[in-house]
């Protein structure tokens, strides 16, 4: 086991060094942050001026060399657009990231669960045309369009939920719904395929003909083998909402990660785009990390490798 | 049955206790404005962004100078200020003012933030705006004076933007994250990305103000801001979508309106790039163009057309006499075949996404009142920071660059420059046109000036050196309880408000 972690820590460290490379390179072709941060009409000597104060000026790989350093040490500079320590601007987001993110992880997988189980269990009739239905719209919904629609409905219209903002448990609703219903569309769908494959197994028809009961045969035999694909999805479902998500946060002003790396990206704010960078890596490493060992939980033949 | 029923009520009750009563409704003491963009900084001499750092700043720092909503200025710490001599200007300060930990506000603390602007080691990112300065004295405690390398007319306006911060203070802490007031309001509460509540400075030296309580809300969305207005959460947005006017005030829970502002819309041109470096075709291209119609069509009769110069009546230097290209496309078509111009070869249009209002929606409009009078134009969207180093650093433009340009001290001087060979915008380079502005910069008269930039507009107008579009409306909506006076710059700030009766 001990080994086994130690690879995955090794591996993780290469991918995050890896992404943070790639991304320190592209970032730096791209653009130049200078003309952005200062104000219309500055003069070449103004921005040659910046440019030496941010260290832009030295031959990339130096900066490269002393970026790499600095992270080692958890230091990823001083942001250029909030002249603070950028690690700072992007975790202080990271509460109301993990917030959302988990609201609808839980009431997503919850309602996927179930819908996905109904449907494979009813197949054929009209609950399984309902359920399923209902997924694919969820599926096929902009986010950003439902949004904006639950916000004039209960914000507006009825005036129950605050229209965007964060603080409060009503905050989180809209924004957590929102969020829900795509996570749980996609679970529904692929849960109810899963079960539907494994229903079909010999082993299974062989637990039936042992006269196990029906619910010990679903939970026991059929479920925890199709729980598998599920669990791979909620874990990359789990990583890419703990990354931020992008258009929710916009709709809602909620002031999530996502937003904080999508403006730096905008504003080419290099330390906040490796910082944010950096995290989103650790996080997907982490949740990866998680996956595997619940795979283990789940089958035991993985646990035995 | 009934244990299900008591379970309900249960529920409900716990949902309702941990949701508590939204606040909805605003107390008379509080204003709320919601912001299109999060505060980045607390440091005012660290962003030039009026729209959201530099307003929510100026409640909490002084300036010496205020803009009002009529664009005049207006003393604020200093009562009053004179040119001396042509590169020399007096700043009186009122006597008394200090910041709320006890520290004074007098010359010396001026001194000290105009000097740390123009320090390279601090990297302000405003240093640009104070370059020509090149030494400030505390003559006494209440008299700064101010000395230019060469003469500064703007110097007033440009200081309306600066806000000053303590010095003793700023020694021992970080003025990116943590705040000293020395205005009307101090930060009770900051979320970033989310909130900054401000709360009235108990130890401020000038009027009380009318609010107790001031919130700033970040809302990036545009229909979430028209929906945060019509809920009655905030008091005041902007950035409203023109067509969205009418509606808003239709459904009346609030009002909304527009004005034109500083920032004036172009195409601007690449005179480097063949074929812009034709007279006939740009003037062709100017003719060709509706203006008017895309104001009525686009902007719902909210936007005006510009008078052939990059100037709107606001600036000092506005040349009242020149009037636009009227829309003649087949005038266009004329000017075009005599231009020799093969009208075959491609011309590419970039236009930066989500910058300037239903800019990309004007874009489709040129393009294709260009194509009907026979050129072959394409449209480029691109993102604004690629846009601005393509424009700045690989100095790359599109033949023709829809954008907007406004500059703060609302002066010709400035406007005008970034037209002037040599200047980091300039693609025009146009000997006659850099003289001018050199020749009204070195001058204080305010009547020469005039005649020199009324000269100088009307060149560019007669070169066609920029396809003159309208002035971009500043939209906005406000809550019924509240007034406000709209204006064409950037600033949002609750001591211009006042509620209701």
């Amino acid at each position: 086991m001990a080994r086994y972690l130690l690879s995955k820590l090794f591996e993780a460290a290469l991918a995050i060094w890896g992404v943070v490379t790639i991304v320190f390179f592209v970032s730096r072709v791209l653009g130049d942050p200078t003309v952005l941060l200062l104000p219309m009409g500055a003069s070449q000597q103004d921005i040659d001026t910046l440019r030496a104060a941010l260290g832009l000026d030295r031959p990339i790989l130096e900066q490269y060399g002393i970026a790499l350093l600095s992270m080692l040490r958890g230091d990823f500079g001083i942001s250029f657009q909030h002249t603070r320590p950028a690690l700072d601007v992007v975790l202080e987001r990271m509460p109301a990231t993990g917030m959302l993110a988990g609201t609808a992880l839980f009431f997503g997988t919850l309602i996927g669960a179930v819908a996905g189980a109904i449907a494979a269990l009813r197949r054929g009739t009209i609950s399984e045309f309902v359920v399923m239905t209902a997924a694919l719209l969820g599926q096929a919904t902009p986010v950003f369009w439902l949004g904006i629609m639950l916000i004039l409905f209960f914000s507006v219209q009825l005036g129950w939920l605050p229209t965007g903002g964060s603080g409060s448990l009503a905050h989180l609703i809209l924004p957590g719904l929102t969020l829900s219903v795509f996570v749980s569309a996609s679970i529904a769908r692929l849960l109810r395929s899963s079960l539907l494959d494994i229903m079909r197994e010999d082993y299974v028809r062989t637990a039936r003909a042992k006269g196990l009961m029906p619910r010990t045969v679903f939970f026991w035999h059929i479920a925890r083998n199709a729980l598998i694909p599920v669990v791979t999805m909620i874990g990359i479902i789990a990583g890419e909402l703990l990354g931020g998500s992008v258009v929710i946060e916009t709709v809602f002003a909620w002031p999530g990660v996502g937003r904080v790396i999508m403006q730096a990206i905008q504003a080419q704010d290099f330390p906040v785009i490796q910082a944010g960078v950096a995290l989103v890596a650790v996080i997907f490493v982490v949740t990866n990390l998680l996956v595997d060992l619940l795979y283990g939980v789940l089958d035991p033949r993985i646990r035995q490798r | 049955m009934n244990g299900i029923f008591r379970t309900t009520v249960f529920m409900g009750a716990t949902a309702v206790a941990l949701i508590g009563s939204p606040a909805l409704s605003q107390e008379n003491d509080t204003v709320t404005i919601a912001l299109r963009v999060a505060v980045n900084t607390l440091d005012p001499h660290m962003t030039a962004s009026v729209g959201s750092d530099l307003s929510v700043l100026s409640h909490i720092y002084p300036a010496l100078i205020l803009r009002g909503p009529d664009l005049k200025l207006q003393p604020a710490l200093a009562e009053s200020w004179e040119m001396t001599d042509p590169t020399t200007w007096r700043f009186k300060l009122k006597s008394g003012a200090h910041f709320a930990n006890g520290e004074k506000l007098d010359a010396a603390a001026v001194k000290w933030n105009l000097d740390r602007v123009r320090d390279d080691a601090v990297g302000a990112r405003i240093a640009a705006w104070f370059e020509l300065v090149s030494e400030v004295t505390a003559i006494d405690e209440t008299t700064v004076e101010v000395k230019t390398s060469s003469p500064y007319p703007a110097l007033a306006d440009q200081l309306s933007m600066f806000l000053l911060l303590p010095p003793e203070w700023a020694k021992t802490h970080n003025p990116a994250n943590e705040t000293m007031s020395g205005g009307p309001y101090v930060v009770k509460e900051n979320v970033p990305g989310d909130h900054i509540t401000l709360a009235a400075n108990p130890d401020y030296w000038g009027p009380k103000p009318e609010f107790e309580t001031v919130i700033f809300r970040t809302i990036p969305e545009s229909a979430a801001r028209t929906a945060a207005l019509e809920a009655g959460e905030v008091d005041l947005i902007t950035g409203v979508p023109a067509t969205e006017i009418k509606r808003i005030n239709e459904r009346g829970a609030a009002e909304a309106g527009a004005i034109d502002s500083i920032r004036m819309m172009l195409g601007k041109f690449n005179h480097q790039k063949a074929p812009m470096e034709n007279l006939k075709l740009r003037q062709a291209i100017n003719y060709a163009i509706d203006k008017e119609g895309i104001a009525q069509a686009i902007f719902d009769g909210n936007a005006t057309v510009a008078n052939c110069q990059l100037l709107t009546p606001a600036y000092f230097g506005y040349n009242p006499d020149l009037k636009p290209y009227p829309y003649d496309p087949e005038k266009a078509q004329e000017l075009l075949a005599e231009s020799g111009v093969d009208l075959s070869q491609p011309i590419e249009i970039e236009i930066p996404v989500g910058t300037y209002l239903q800019g990309e929606e004007v874009t489709q409009v040129i393009a294709s009142q260009l194509q009907e009078v026979g050129l072959n134009v394409k449209i480029t969207e691109i993102e604004f920071g690629a846009f601005m180093n393509k424009q700045l650093k690989a100095r790359d433009l599109a033949q023709i660059a829809v954008q907007g340009l406004a500059w703060p001290t609302i002066d010709a001087d400035g406007m005008l420059t970034m037209f002037a060979p040599g200047n980091v915008y300039d693609y025009w380079n146009n000997a006659e046109f850099g003289a001018l502005l050199d020749k009204g910069r070195a001058s204080v008269d305010p009547e020469e000036r005039k005649k020199i930039y009324a000269d100088a507009t009307k060149l560019m107008c007669e070169e066609a050196g920029a396809l003159f579009l309208y002035a971009q409306p500043a939209t906005y909506g406000i809550s019924k309880r509240i007034s406000w006076q709209s204006r064409g710059d950037d600033w949002v700030r609750a001591f211009d408000m006042t509620l209701r009766n």
